[in-house]
């Protein structure tokens, strides 16, 4: 199975240009929550509306997860719900170069340099195995077209997903009849008002959607 | 930061019982990782009765993250297997829990046991 960081870059994954479509401005932050809500969902934190707490500190087998679950393990100082993600926040660029390895390692992308005006080397991550992403894609809009009640992952990557602006593009890019995007857009809101990780979570989620206003080019 | 169970007291009472059609469970405690595990076993053994299930909630002191991942899956088994599920007489504190998180608009939630027994079945 996917980590959620993984599954949240693989929605954000643009075939034509190989990159994410994800704000630089808001990339850390939800790549930190998407860490926090993997960590919760493996029953590795447990979080009242305010604070965390480590529950279970054995590795998951997830180098990324298992990173920021000794560094929440090591600051033992910390246990506000806000304190965390901003500590995990601080490492959003190695989660995401980790995640993007470890999608790599799976056989989901691969890596491929290019040269900017040859001079300035980018690398591109074309999609290989398209399967994960039908999955994670199938899941959500399963979720966004009925009216089941959803599994908690489900809840926790559609409201990732919904924070980074790209359930529209989800809802948009299927060939949903008007009444069933319309259902779509109903549930999105549903789904994303429900927080399983905290307050302070829920008010992330919220900030982040605010700075999409303010976005900047994707990464 | 601590290990463990936010340094409260690791208890849960849990206690069940038929009442007409539906089996009622009763928690009584904190519902949190040190006893999610011990409420998630019995929601399952008492999925496979095939009633109507009404969880009372009315002396539930506290409940984490992991506790509401727990009831949401089990309100999800029931809509699987279409037996009615309904969460009954939460405290303020809880209910104010179900309220912020959100779920109170996909579970539901009665203010009063009997009501919740009158609906599930």
């Amino acid at each position: 199975m996917l980590t959620l960081p993984e599954e949240l870059l693989l929605l954000a994954h643009q075939e034509d240009s190989g990159s994410f479509d994800l704000p630089g401005n808001v990339l850390d932050l939800a790549l930190a929550a998407a860490v926090l809500m993997d960590l919760a969902l493996r029953d590795r934190i447990d979080t009242d509306l305010e604070r965390g707490v480590i529950i279970n500190a054995a590795p998951t087998g997830e180098a990324v997860l298992d990173k920021e679950l000794a560094r929440l393990q090591a600051q033992q100082d910390i246990e506000s719900l806000a304190e965390w993600l901003n500590l995990v926040a601080d490492d959003g660029a190695d989660i995401k170069e980790g995640s993007i390895a470890r999608l790599i390692e799976r056989g989901v992308l691969h890596q491929k340099a290019d040269r900017f005006l040859w001079v300035f080397e980018t690398r591109r991550y074309p999609l290989i195995d398209g399967q994960q992403l039908d999955e994670v894609t199938a899941r959500i809009l399963a979720i966004l077209t009925n009216d089941d009640i959803p599994d908690p992952r489900d809840i926790v990557i559609i409201a990732l997903a919904h924070t980074c602006g790209l359930t529209e593009r989800l809802i948009a890019e299927h060939e949903l009849t008007e009444e069933e995007e319309a259902h779509a857009q109903a549930r999105v809101e549903q789904i994303v008002r429900i927080d399983l990780v905290g307050r302070a979570m829920r008010v992330l989620l919220d900030d982040l959607q605010a700075a999409l206003f303010l976005t900047s080019s994707p990464i | 930061m601590r290990d463990g169970n936010d340094g409260g007291e690791e208890v849960m009472d849990i206690r069940d019982y038929d009442e007409g059609a539906s089996s009622v469970l009763q928690l009584r405690g904190r519902l949190d990782a040190g006893t999610a595990g011990a409420v998630e076993a019995k929601l399952t053994a008492m999925a496979g009765l095939g009633r109507p299930l009404v969880i009372d909630l009315g002396e539930l002191s506290y409940i984490s993250s992991i506790g509401l991942r727990v009831l949401l899956q089990a309100a999800k088994r029931a809509q699987a297997a279409k037996l009615g599920f309904a969460l009954a007489a939460p405290q303020p504190p809880v209910k104010e829990v179900f309220h912020i998180t959100g779920l109170d608009g996909i579970l539901t939630i009665h203010d009063d046991l009997a009501d919740a027994l009158g609906k599930a079945e």
